[in-house]
């Protein structure tokens, strides 16, 4: 800096230069255009940064590009489809709070970029704003694996925030995001992602096919553990890792297409009997649940599951090109919806009247939800990677 | 490393219950974690790889052949035979091989591992597919292929994971396809 010298003349004229830059015109054209515009636009104010409504309409959705931002959008209007964007690196996971005016992202970074000290964090936003306004440093344990449901949950009511680690042995870091302190760690040895079942507590998938429900005290320590029997057959029939709950249950697809309910009363955690998504013809043209994020729901009775035809070994990452609708408690397809394009993954808005939102390649292409036609097509030019989409909460 | 070792001693006790065939673990080593998984004839997909030509004036990237007949195709493309289980950017986009890392990166030496057919001689080998780390970030010659693949509740077979373990950075990088040795038996 010692070389640098600035003298404060200096400084006045580039903010007079930069001030005062303009584009000269004769005076004939001036005054024509003038005369159809006799007042001039009037001056606006230096800075200037727009913010947010404080409560979000329910009609936009968070897309985590799974790479370097996770992306406020309008998808429920003609105009303005960016409305913010939010720092991402590596892995993040965003949680949208309905009872804060708060954000909060997990990431990892490190010191010089690709190498250096490794950080792993919560940042703090402000909805309306955007703003970062805290930060809860984290143990580096955080997994580093494609953005995806149960790296990152709220639990008890959103006071306690859970962090999903593999190092790779796993483990979940307990936060108290209201006083923004990390008060502990569950090991979960061989178990995977957090589901928030219980009300203060969680539940894991173990690769022994179980479920692993653990109940946390107030201040974070393990109360109780109990284990399912083994339901999930990871060779040949695995669920998927996403989600859906409608009421008091959450409903995962699997590779073949069931549907496993896991039920959810206080702090018990059943695993409930699988139904079939397809029939035995359907079944036997290989009509699969496929794609990233292949669930949704409407949080009353319907789930929404992206399917594929002709799926084999190896498909079932693959986009879909149809999203078949179920009547959760009636066990029964209701609506069979084609995609204008393939897509990866689904969510449907928490609007009165849900719009369904597909991510295909570089598009992410809006329904109608109840009679599937094509609203809007939104473009994310440039994305290659795997997209987790989070509608915000509705009111 | 404790958590580790009893990481790698469960994947692997998991492994060996479902394998006759325990010579492949000598190749291993205890570090090394996988399961086998059910060899596919190689099926381009997934693929976000600008075209190759040999054309020197075409301005694309030309084909890395091994110049084996016995290890055959591009080494730069989604549809290379040892690529069946991989998902993420290749290697040899980068200025490495496909069995080593970019200059001023580190190689995992945990990994996840796949079984892959080889079209040539018609023997299937333990493909693993070891990710390099705390290079450049760049995203480019990017493969998805997910035969094998398991949901992240199995990690040693899902390739969603950032196998950046045991290296100073954990970024990842790019992913490899290193042979280590034949499989002779599958499920």
């Amino acid at each position: 800096m010692s070389s640098v010298k600035f003298r404060a003349p200096s400084i006045g004229l580039i903010a007079l230069l930069a001030g005062a830059v303009a584009v000269p015109m004769t005076a004939a054209a001036g005054a024509a255009e003038a005369g159809s515009y006799p007042t001039p636009l009037p001056a606006e104010t230096i800075p200037s940064v727009r913010s947010l409504p404080a409560t979000y309409p329910n009609t936009w959705a968070f897309l985590n590009f799974s790479s370097d931002r996770i992306e406020l959008r309008n998808v429920g209007g003609d105009g303005r489809e960016i409305e913010g964007d939010l720092q991402a690196r590596d892995s993040s996971m965003l949680l949208i709070s309905s009872t804060r005016p708060e954000l909060y992202v997990a990431d990892t970074v490190w010191s010089r970029f690709t190498r250096g000290v490794r950080t792993d964090y919560i940042t703090v936003y402000d909805t309306k704003t955007l703003a970062p306004i805290g930060e809860i440093v984290l143990p580096t344990k955080r997994g580093l694996i494609t953005a995806m449901e149960g790296m990152f949950a709220f639990t008890d009511h959103e006071r306690m925030a859970l962090v999903f680690n593999f190092t790779p042995a796993s483990s979940v870091t307990i936060v108290d995001l209201v006083k923004r302190k990390v008060l502990g760690e569950v090991e979960i040895p061989g178990c995977s992602l957090v589901y928030p079942t219980v009300p203060r507590g969680f539940s894991t998938l173990c690769a022994s096919g179980t479920l692993l429900t653990v109940l946390l005290g107030a201040d974070g320590k393990v109360t109780g553990r109990s284990e399912s029997q083994a339901f999930n057959v990871i060779d040949t029939d695995p669920l998927f890792t996403w989600s859906t709950q409608l009421g008091d249950v959450r409903y995962f697809p699997t590779m073949l297409g069931h549907v496993q309910p896991i039920e959810s009363q206080g702090d018990t955690v059943t695993v409930l009997p699988q139904w079939s998504l397809v029939s035995a013809e359907e079944q036997a043209a290989h009509w699969r649940p496929s794609g990233w994020q292949p669930i949704a729901g409407d949080g009353a009775d319907s789930l929404y599951v992206l399917m594929q035809a002709d799926a084999r070994e190896g498909s079932y990452k693959d986009p879909g090109t149809e999203v078949w609708v179920f009547d959760a408690k009636a066990k029964s397809r209701t609506r069979r919806l084609r995609l204008a394009r393939p897509g990866s993954s689904i969510a449907l808005t928490h609007s009165a009247e849900p719009l369904l939102l597909v991510q295909g390649g570089e598009r992410l292409d809006v329904y109608d939800s109840q009679t599937g036609s094509l609203l809007r097509s939104l473009n994310m030019t440039g994305f290659r990677t795997r997209m987790t989409i989070q509608p915000v909460p509705g009111e | 490393m404790a958590s580790l070792d009893r990481f790698a001693e469960r994947v692997l006790r998991a492994f060996a219950g479902r394998t006759s065939r325990r010579s492949v673990f000598t190749l291993l080593g205890s570090a090394l974690v996988g399961a086998a998984t059910v060899p596919l004839l190689p099926v381009a997909r997934g693929e976000d790889i600008e075209p190759n030509s040999a054309d020197p004036k075409s301005g694309l990237q030309p084909p890395q052949t091994s110049g084996n007949p016995q290890d055959p195709g591009d080494q730069t493309r989604c549809d290379y035979w040892r690529y069946c289980a991989i998902d993420g950017s290749l290697c040899t986009c980068y200025g490495g091989t496909v069995s080593s890392c970019p200059p001023g990166t580190e190689m995992s030496p945990i990994t996840w591992i796949g079984t892959c057919f080889n079209p040539a001689d018609k023997r299937n080998y333990i493909i693993s597919y070891n990710d390099c780390c705390g290079g450049v970030l760049w995203g480019r010659c990017n493969c998805q292929r997910n035969e094998g693949d398991r949901p992240v509740v199995r990690p040693s077979s899902n390739n969603e994971v950032t196998w950046c373990f045991g290296t100073q950075s954990q970024s990842y990088t790019c992913s490899t396809a290193v042979i280590l040795g034949v499989a002779t038996e599958t499920k």
